[in-house]
């Protein structure tokens, strides 16, 4: 009992015993093996073994099927991806309700900063102005003046602008005396009342320049005493 | 491409990974070709380890276990090396249970009629009896290496995948074991 020497081919045996051989490799060992009895010897004993063994149980496939799992892919990524897109619905709800809400409060703050930076310095002038004159109030609050026409009214954004207009420059230059609207001039202490009568005194040594405008003032007949 | 899969029904040219597609999709016609191809060739192989009892069980049970964890098949091995490896280890795992239940002195009479013994009726002409007694003397590495590439065309990269082994073991327990059965046979 000898092997064949060529190894190649004595290889190819099992294969073609199981038909696993391509059509050219098939062909070339069995052109071998019809004049190798070496080989032609070992392939008879390899299809007694296949016989041998070839014998089993028939499987009953559609039971098999029948216990097998369910694919995973087809129900359980669909679910998933559902779950993770409401989930990242509420996250971008969430994200953009913050971001509303977030930039209201700092409109709104800031809308306050400015009010109240006003409101400090001319609280004193708007209590007492607003008994005398509602208008008066105009310093501390943009209220709409009624004599200017409603679209050329000052726009609340421009409140910082306009706020100090109202306020006597003594406001704005701490220096000076301070005289309220309204207010009595016991507010004013000794120097501050030297002060502004002197200022009454410059103005009244000043020289009054002649108008350019006609004089409007009515004119009153002259009467004169023996028109009685 | 999902389209064309889904239309066609799967036939003897559709490749296993094609089927394995189709069955991941929901098409369960996929699965019952899968398990006619390859059913046969497990049966055989669990009768040729000398599995005696519980046959289509076994191949039922290597089914199942391949089908649940499918995602982790890779395509760089055939299907059929892969549903091998399960089913050798499921034996294996069963043997060793059998062993434990034996040792525990519970020996089950069930087991004394077996699928085997109804194969060995099967068995009748003289020759291929002696060929089986000659492949059941071997060792049971080399038996699962000999069958594996004369009954089920492996190459030696297969089967060494399938027993855990390295390509040049199993060719040199291929020789080895041709050379066994030809003494035994022909000696």
């Amino acid at each position: 009992m000898f092997d064949c020497a060529n190894v190649e081919m004595r290889e190819r045996l099992p294969e073609l015993v199981a038909g696993t051989l391509d059509a050219t490799t098939r062909a070339r060992v069995e052109e071998h093996v019809a004049a190798c009895p070496e080989c032609a010897s070992e392939l008879e004993t390899l299809r007694l073994v296949r016989a041998a063994f070839a014998r089993a149980p028939k499987i009953d496939a559609s039971r098999v099927v029948a216990s097998l799992p369910r694919p995973r892919t087809v129900v359980a990524a669909p679910q998933r991806n559902a779950k993770v897109i409401r989930w990242l619905d509420w996250r971008i709800a969430a994200a953009l309700t913050t971001i509303t809400v977030g930039g209201l409060s700092l409109a709104v703050s800031q809308r306050m900063r400015d009010v109240t930076a006003v409101l400090p310095r001319d609280s004193a002038q708007v209590q007492s102005a607003s008994a005398t004159d509602p208008n008066a109030a105009g310093g501390g609050l943009p209220l709409p003046n009624k004599s200017v026409p409603h679209d050329r009214q000052t726009p609340p954004t421009d409140t910082r602008s306009s706020a100090p207009e109202p306020v006597s420059p003594a406001v704005t230059s701490p220096a000076k005396p301070q005289l309220s609207v309204g207010g009595g001039m016991g507010d004013l202490d000794d120097a501050s009342l030297q002060s502004l009568l002197g200022a009454l005194e410059e103005i009244d040594r000043a020289p009054v320049a002649p108008s350019a405008e006609p004089d409007r003032s009515p004119v009153l007949p002259v009467i004169k005493a023996g028109d009685r | 491409m999902n389209r064309m899969v889904q239309d066609n029904e799967p036939n003897e040219n559709s490749t296993d990974l094609e089927l394995i597609a189709r069955w991941s999709a929901g098409d369960e016609r996929a699965a019952t070709r899968l398990v006619e191809r390859h059913a046969p060739a497990l049966a055989r192989f669990a009768a040729s380890l000398g599995q005696r009892i519980d046959i289509e069980e076994i191949v039922q049970d290597t089914f199942v276990r391949a089908f649940g964890s499918i995602d982790s098949f890779r395509a760089d091995s055939s299907l059929r090396t892969w549903l091998f490896t399960i089913e050798r280890r499921l034996i294996l795992d069963r043997r060793r249970a059998e062993r434990r239940r034996k040792e525990d002195g519970t020996i089950d009479d069930a087991d004394a009629a077996t699928e085997f013994d109804a194969l060995d009726e099967i068995v009748a002409e003289e020759a291929e009896a002696r060929v089986r007694s000659a492949v059941e003397r071997l060792s049971r590495l080399q038996r699962e290496v000999f069958l594996l590439r004369v009954n089920e065309g492996l190459s030696y990269k297969e089967i060494a995948e399938v027993v855990g082994s390295t390509e040049g073991a199993a060719r040199v327990h291929y020789h080895n074991a041709m050379r066994a059965v030809k003494e035994l046979l022909y000696v």
